[in-house]
């Protein structure tokens, strides 16, 4: 693992692409969520915050959770563009003359995925701790820590998706853009019309959706509460069934790369 | 002695068409091998197959005496097709990549690509480079390590008159250091000037393989010429042995039996009182012969 993690080091270290994305995610996370908790980011109508009072340690991870769940399609988007320049550069073809075996391309591909994951998560607690400490102190940590692994989860499941929709698709664009159609707008109708058509809400299961279902927006929680809305489907569910999809990526991936030619 | 590669029976189809039909063949040790063929023939899909980057229908291939693939490529330089670098990367940080991949123990980085000419641009990066300077920097790459195989497919494309001169003067360096080569070439030329051993290729077909000059023995022919070429050629038909005799531009080509030799012509000439002008023995070259295998 550490071979390869390094290999795919030597590939990404020059690369502007990987350090503008990697630096624009960072940046705009942090710039984000300090606006809302300072207040010069309003969310809510006219002039007022309905999320500032939400940062200290018992809401900052659900807040936080979130606002990364929709940050993360950055990085999503960086890990198909690292994956299809190699198909690009024909790279891929290289690894494999030079001596990796097709199954070393493909983990050192989910290695990437796997420390990108890790680093999120690792960031997002940074930022947690800043942010909580800095709201209300530590009386209350380490609070709805939780929603942190959710965030963990959410993650490498959006990450090992785009790296799934890479290797389906091999060109950039095309691969960013059904990325982008299927997160907005494919997996939104296909949700509602399934709730829609069935009484089980099954469409919250669907690939991204069940983790979303893990970090919603921050009120919904206490808008449930209020007008006390049984949640039926549990978060254990939500995360076995992230879980789940993200194996299958990895297989599905798996077959793609060693029946085919390169 | 064991070959270096052993292939059998490999074929591999793209839809309707048989790129590859039960190609058997093996590499000698220390040979410098031709993969010959028009475009088309397969000679690429063969190689992608060995290195693993295209899977076969059917067959099998073996390096040396390796069971792992992975592991014998890895003692392998090769070269298939186009040069794979990433393009935002220098010529210096590409071949870290494949040295680390390679799991080489010592870095000969600034050797092979002294040994190239390339030192100069070792820190530019690999888009600014012309199709000749891609095209050095995967020859550097291959070479890295010493791998006592080297496969190069179409080794010259792109490269300039001096730079062909230098590849192969390089690839003739590397033989006689003892390294094995197999290259893919559709240039006659190219295969007749470096190589020991030809496989020729034909829509999938392997046509024959073998030494370059065990292929051309059979296929000597021989030129004469005189004053009177119309004479010569009456006369010569007569002699024992020969089979053909055609005339072009005053000189005559012969096909003969193989122990008929150009002293015994001249001597028979002269027994019929006829001064040769102008006598050679001519190997048939590659080419006709390329020709005629793969033209109908």
């Amino acid at each position: 693992m550490q071979s390869l993690l390094s290999i795919e080091w030597l590939k990404v270290k020059r690369y502007r692409t990987f350090w503008i994305l990697t630096g624009c995610f960072a940046f705009l996370l942090a710039i984000w969520n300090y606006g809302i908790s300072d207040g010069f980011l309003k969310m809510g109508a006219g002039d007022v915050n309905i999320l500032s009072q939400a940062y200290s340690f018992s809401k900052v991870w659900s807040n936080l959770g979130f606002w990364t769940s929709i940050f993360v399609v950055f990085i999503s988007v960086l890990i198909i563009i690292l994956t299809t320049n190699e198909y690009q550069y024909r790279t891929n073809r290289q690894n494999v003359i030079d001596g990796w075996s097709r199954l070393q391309f493909y983990h050192a591909k989910w290695f990437v995925v796997l420390a990108l994951t890790v680093a999120t998560t690792l960031f997002v607690f940074l930022l947690g701790l800043v942010l909580g400490s800095s709201n209300g102190g530590f009386s209350d940590f380490p609070g709805d820590i939780e929603k942190l692994f959710y965030t963990f989860v959410l993650t490498l499941n959006y990450y090992s998706l785009g790296l799934l929709t890479a290797i389906l698709f091999k060109r950039s664009g095309i691969s960013i853009g059904i990325f982008f159609m299927y997160n907005l707008i494919i997996e939104t109708l296909l949700k509602s019309l399934i709730n829609w058509k069935l009484d089980f809400k099954a469409g919250n299961y669907l690939p991204l959706q069940c983790s979303d279902e893990l970090l919603p927006f921050p009120l919904m929680d206490m808008a449930k509460t209020m007008l006390n809305i049984k949640d039926t489907p549990s978060m254990t569910a939500y995360v076995i069934v992230s879980f789940v999809w993200i194996a299958l990526y990895y297989i599905i991936g798996r077959r793609i790369l060693m029946k085919s030619d390169w | 002695m064991e070959p270096i590669l052993s292939i059998n029976n490999i074929s591999k189809s793209y839809g309707p068409i048989q790129a590859l039909k039960n190609v058997s063949f093996d590499v000698p040790p220390g040979c410098v091998f031709g993969i010959l063929g028009p475009n088309g023939s397969g000679k690429t899909t063969m190689l992608g197959i060995l290195l693993d980057v295209l899977k076969a229908d059917g067959g099998s291939y073996k390096w040396m005496n390796y069971d792992n693939a992975d592991e014998a490529r890895r003692k392998i330089g090769s070269l298939l097709e186009t040069p794979n670098f990433y393009h935002y990367l220098s010529a210096m940080d590409n071949l870290k990549i494949a040295a680390a991949i390679k799991q080489l123990p010592s870095d000969d980085r600034l050797d092979v690509l002294e040994k190239v000419n390339l030192t100069q641009r070792k820190d530019s990066k690999f888009q600014t480079y012309s199709l000749g300077m891609k095209q050095r920097l995967a020859i550097a790459s291959a070479l890295m390590g010493k791998p006592q195989v080297l496969v190069f497919d179409e080794p010259t494309n792109g490269l300039d008159p001096v730079g062909i001169a230098e590849i192969r003067e390089l690839i003739r360096q590397l033989n006689a250091q003892g390294h094995t080569i197999i290259m893919a070439s559709h240039l006659l030329d190219e295969v007749e000037k470096v190589c020991t051993h030809v496989a020729i290729l034909k829509k999938g077909d392997l046509l024959l393989s073998g030494p370059v000059d065990e292929v051309l023995r059979s296929e000597d022919q021989i030129e004469i010429s005189s004053n009177d070429a119309q004479q010569l050629l009456t006369t010569i038909k007569a002699m024992p042995g020969i089979w053909d005799a055609k005339i072009s531009m005053n000189t005559i080509t012969l096909s003969c039996d193989e122990n008929i030799s150009t002293a015994d012509i001249n001597r028979y000439c002269t027994d019929k009182g006829i001064t040769l002008s102008h006598l050679l023995l001519k190997k048939k070259s590659l080419e006709t012969k390329f020709m005629e295998l793969t033209n109908n």
